[in-house]
């Protein structure tokens, strides 16, 4: 069942070539990244690794931002739409529903993964961090929209409606990323030291940082960056939980 | 600020290095140690290391000294933001007769052909102080090579495109 539900959701949001258009856009950004900083005269003096670093978090802001946008729909669309009440005639549990959920928006974070992926190996070559760039984009990359897409789902759940979700979900995507445009002196603050270890994208930056410009590249010396964002995505479940023991409650026509 | 400092320091150096006759009685003298090894390649760290020197029987008191740079082949002044974090130095007096090292920690950031100068602006004094110009030039220099991303970078969308074309065209022999 959830893998039926897996293709429906696939056909329905990737059937023709204008619902991939956004694929293409994605692509897009990375080729004019990736050139501007190899071909830009002051870019191209900055060390191959700073550049991989920069590289790295486009190709993640970008993955989380198609994600958000495009999970905020996967739930809220079954309610607007009115085939909620469809979809549960059928024998299918709210696990399986939000599983096939989560596989979709994980199919397209793998997307565009697969596109990133010969940016990265170009950009990469001769500094032997392929591999490490290539696994920790992967790793954080699916913890990031782990644990982003279960906040969406909870919202989705909570609000029912496209609308308030996305604006939500897109103001916490921006309000994590927010600190990226704080300069040195200002995150050297307590405070902001404290918002930035818990904050997932900072540590998701800090980690890449702390792996492809310092060559720290084993697990081992990434955990205090890997531990925040497992406690998030846990959060984030306990958050789906609720949300979902919410939806058990009131059941599918809210009044 | 910046700005200002800019315009000074070009009209300092079209100004006055064709009146260094005139100069030539002014109590301070800036002298460029560095002008043999200052060329480089793009991304090198440089020192740009010079002197003031205090010809006069008094001393003098607050004297602020920067670099002016021009590039010569495009005829602009260049601001040293990207190229140093250190602007100015500030001197707060030199004795009769002495002597103090001025020193700078300079990135080549654009190759080309460029002129230097070190500039004092003494408090009270109208004119400023100027060495002599030191030319240099800054060679080019890529970290990478942008011929390995342009087949990607080009590749890519192209192949995205044709998937969807072919995706298209399955699509319409399916479904005519």
């Amino acid at each position: 069942m959830l893998r039926l539900l897996w293709s429906k959701e696939l056909k329905a949001g990737l059937y023709t070539w204008k619902s991939l258009a956004w694929l293409l856009v994605t692509s897009l950004i990375f080729s004019v990244t990736s050139y501007l900083m190899l071909t830009n005269r002051e870019l191209s003096l900055l060390d191959q690794t700073e550049m991989l670093w920069l590289l790295s978090k486009v190709i993640l802001s970008a993955a989380l931002l198609v994600v958000v946008i495009d999970s905020s729909s996967l739930i809220t669309s079954e309610f607007e739409q009115e085939t909620i009440e469809c979809l549960f005639l059928a024998p299918l549990t709210l696990k399986d529903f939000v599983l096939g959920k989560l596989a979709v928006s994980f199919t397209l974070w793998a997307l565009v993964y697969l596109v990133a992926a010969p940016y990265v190996i170009v950009t990469s070559a001769g500094s032997q961090l392929t591999c490490a760039m290539l696994g920790y984009t992967a790793l954080y990359g699916s913890l990031t929209v782990l644990g982003f897409t279960l906040l969406v789902f909870a919202v989705s759940f909570f609000y029912r409606s496209l609308r308030n979700t996305l604006t939500t979900s897109l103001t916490v995507l921006l309000a994590s990323s927010i600190s990226a445009l704080f300069s040195s002196g200002l995150k050297r603050s307590a405070f902001a030291r404290a918002l930035g270890s818990i904050n997932p994208l900072d540590n998701v930056f800090a980690s890449l940082d702390n792996v492809l410009v310092d060559y720290q590249v084993s697990l081992g010396r990434n955990l205090s960056f890997l531990l925040p964002l497992v406690g998030f995505c846990a959060v984030m479940f306990g958050f789906l939980l609720l949300a979902l023991r919410a939806f058990s409650r009131k059941g599918i026509t809210k009044d | 600020m910046r700005t200002l400092l800019l315009t000074v320091s070009v009209l300092a150096l079209l100004v006055f290095a064709q009146r260094v006759p005139a100069e030539s009685a002014s109590p301070l003298e800036l002298r460029v140690l560095s002008s043999r090894t200052l060329s480089g390649t793009a991304g090198d760290f440089v020192e740009v290391v010079g002197e003031i020197a205090n010809s006069s029987a008094q001393a003098t008191d607050s004297i602020t000294t920067y670099l002016s740079l021009v590039d010569t082949g495009t005829k602009m002044p260049v601001d040293l933001e990207d190229w140093s974090a250190e602007r100015g130095l500030f001197i707060g007096s030199i004795d009769a007769g002495q002597t103090l090292p001025l020193t700078w920690k300079i990135h080549f950031v654009q190759p080309g052909a460029y002129a230097l100068a070190i500039v004092a602006a003494v408090e009270g004094r109208d004119q400023p102080i100027i060495s002599a110009l030191t030319f240099f030039k800054v060679a080019a220099k890529r970290n990478l090579n942008p011929g390995h991303v342009l087949p990607v970078a080009l590749g890519e969308p192209l192949l995205l495109v044709f998937a969807f074309l072919l995706l298209k065209y399955r699509r319409d022999r399916k479904h005519p």
